[in-house]
């Protein structure tokens, strides 16, 4: 049995004259919650709408559940559940129309399904009021009722948090992390809050002007994440020096504003404060620090701002 | 095939465009014959039909319809209902012409509003006698529903092109508004087109009220062209469908 329910091979599309994906290769195992992180038109829309078969690839290919093209591809696509660029709802109909019609569609039999699906969003009691009427929290926890609506496989899931309040974005975390846990639903989610992403994340793709830059598990991004001590005394150049010839390392940087970033004697701060104080030097600052998910993805990509 | 003639029919049903469309035809169709009540006598219900319910019943089939395509087809893009629909692993072919069945299923329903409650109410209102031959009346009605669904499928592809509501719905009501000048135009000045657009149901569909004066051939015309419209306009935009980015 394959291991993953998706991997593209050498994907990509061409809009006119922008390569808006080149040569991704991407694979995503089961039951895992793959974290898709990239800048707005980065790429990752366009990964998501190749894999739902909104477009077309310009060239390379995709697996999704093993299946590579023609019927059985579409027939696959019943597997996934979807956030496509915003919840897609029928603005004029209420909660239970809106899963009553994705019901129908995906030919649930049944109607307990709705009023369990609503329940899990906790849009149960949102009665005769229209989608059109929710707050972008409820639009969002609506749409992921759609995606989750005939107990999908996979789900995939572009901004889902977006809009939602401080315990909308727990307890969607919350729910993620269960369908993840408890059913063994593998979900790609892309979302621009990395911090939000970095609790929910078991791998990460790190997408980048249409190229895939990246892939790692949460356990290596958290060795790649360097861990420092941010260290800054009254004079840099006799710290440096002293950090070289009496710590015996040169695995540190001295920053512009004369601050020390040493990367070695992590693990033994004491030493090096002992240290730096038996030379005489004043420590105006010294702390443990370590780049987080925002930092490394905005190193990766080459240290623009990112979002 | 049948969840998407499900889902496309409940959402027919809860359609605002759709509720709104037929109750206002409805309640013209209702009160529009009281107008007869200013003129120095009453028609016949007969004459009724003929000249007022089969005179205006071209443009209700070419119009109004096209306001609903713009709800009810191009909407599911600026919604974006339609990234869900074509990502459900339901084939396109299959979704599109679920879409063009039930959007026809709405025009066909609006199309016979007229026929039925205009002639229902004049009859109320002119009495129930003289009234249109029952032969007469079910065959145009029918008819009608034919050529409701033929228009149907020609804006089903403009709907489809699309994706702003408003753009279809302006721009069918122009075309279907404009198109039959330039379209004798064309068939004046370039005889191979005369045949054609003779035979088309821009050009047939003012014959049905003169159902009645029509020979065999010509009757077989007037049913086979709008089946013969609706298949070749499905095939044709189910094909667009098929390889339209859906954004």
């Amino acid at each position: 049995m394959n291991e993953y329910v998706l991997k593209t091979n050498d994907l990509s599309k061409k809009y006119q004259n922008k390569m808006a994906l080149n040569k991704v290769n991407l694979s995503i195992k089961k039951g895992t919650i793959y974290g898709f992180i990239g800048q707005n038109g980065a790429g990752k829309s366009t990964l998501i709408r190749l894999i739902t078969g909104l477009a077309n690839p310009t060239s390379g290919t995709f697996e999704l559940f093993e299946k590579t093209d023609g019927q059985a591809l579409i027939e696959a696509r019943k597997r996934i559940g979807t956030i496509i660029e915003g919840p897609a709802l029928y603005p004029h109909m209420t909660a239970h129309e809106n899963l009553e019609a994705h019901r129908l569609l995906k030919g649930i039999p049944g109607k307990d399904c709705v009023d369990k699906t609503l329940a899990l969003v906790g849009l149960q009691n949102t009665g005769k009021k229209k989608a059109k009427n929710f707050s972008l929290g409820m639009k969002q926890r609506l749409g992921l009722a759609i995606a989750l609506l005939g107990d999908p496989e996979f789900l995939i899931l572009d901004e889902p948090i977006n809009g939602l309040d401080p315990m909308g974005v727990v307890e969607i975390r919350e729910l993620l992390k269960k369908l993840n846990q408890a059913y063994g639903i593998t979900i790609l989610i892309s979302s621009h809050i990395l911090s939000e992403l970095h609790l929910l994340a078991t791998h990460y793709g790190i997408i980048h002007d249409g190229e895939l830059l990246e892939q790692l598990s949460a356990t290596e991004l958290n060795e790649k994440c360097q861990q420092y001590l941010h260290i800054k005394v009254d004079n840099p150049n006799k710290a440096a020096t002293i950090i070289e010839s009496q710590l015996s390392t040169n695995d540190f940087e001295v920053m512009p504003d004369g601050s020390i970033k040493l990367f070695a004697h992590v693990n033994t701060p004491g030493l090096v404060s002992k240290t730096l104080t038996k030379e005489e030097l004043v420590i105006e600052q010294f702390m443990p620090m370590g780049e987080d998910l925002e930092a490394y993805f905005s190193n990766r990509i080459g240290g623009v701002g990112h979002e | 095939m049948s969840n998407l003639i499900k889902t496309e029919w409940f959402k027919l049903r809860k359609d605002r465009s759709f509720r709104v469309l037929s109750w206002m035809l409805i309640t013209a169709a209702v009160l529009y014959p009281l107008l007869e009540f200013g003129n120095a006598s009453l028609p016949t219900v007969e004459d009724y039909y003929l000249n007022n319910v089969l005179g205006i019943h071209s443009d209700i089939v070419k119009l109004i319809p096209s306001i609903l395509a713009g709800f009810f087809i191009t909407s599911e893009y600026s919604m974006g209902t339609m990234k869900s629909i074509a990502s459900s692993g339901k084939n396109r072919i299959q979704i599109y012409f679920a879409k063009l069945t039930m959007f026809a299923v709405g025009a066909i329903f609006i199309s016979i509003i007229l026929p039925i409650f205009m002639t229902g109410a004049s009859a109320i209102f002119f009495g129930f006698t003289d009234m249109p031959d029952i032969a007469f009346y079910l065959q145009t009605v029918g008819i009608i529903m034919l050529y409701a669904a033929a228009f149907a499928s020609i804006m089903a592809i403009f709907a489809t092109i699309f994706t702003d509501s408003g753009k279809t719905i302006g721009f069918l009501l122009l075309f279907f508004l404009l198109v039959d000048w330039p379209l004798q135009v064309l068939a004046s000045k370039v005889p191979f087109f005369e045949p054609i657009v003779n035979h088309s149901i821009f050009k047939l569909v003012y014959d049905i009220v003169r159902f009645n004066e029509l020979d065999h051939s010509e009757v077989i015309t007037l049913v086979t062209v709008p089946i013969l419209t609706f298949l070749l306009s499905g095939i044709l935009g189910s094909l667009i469908f098929r390889n339209k980015e859906i954004k």
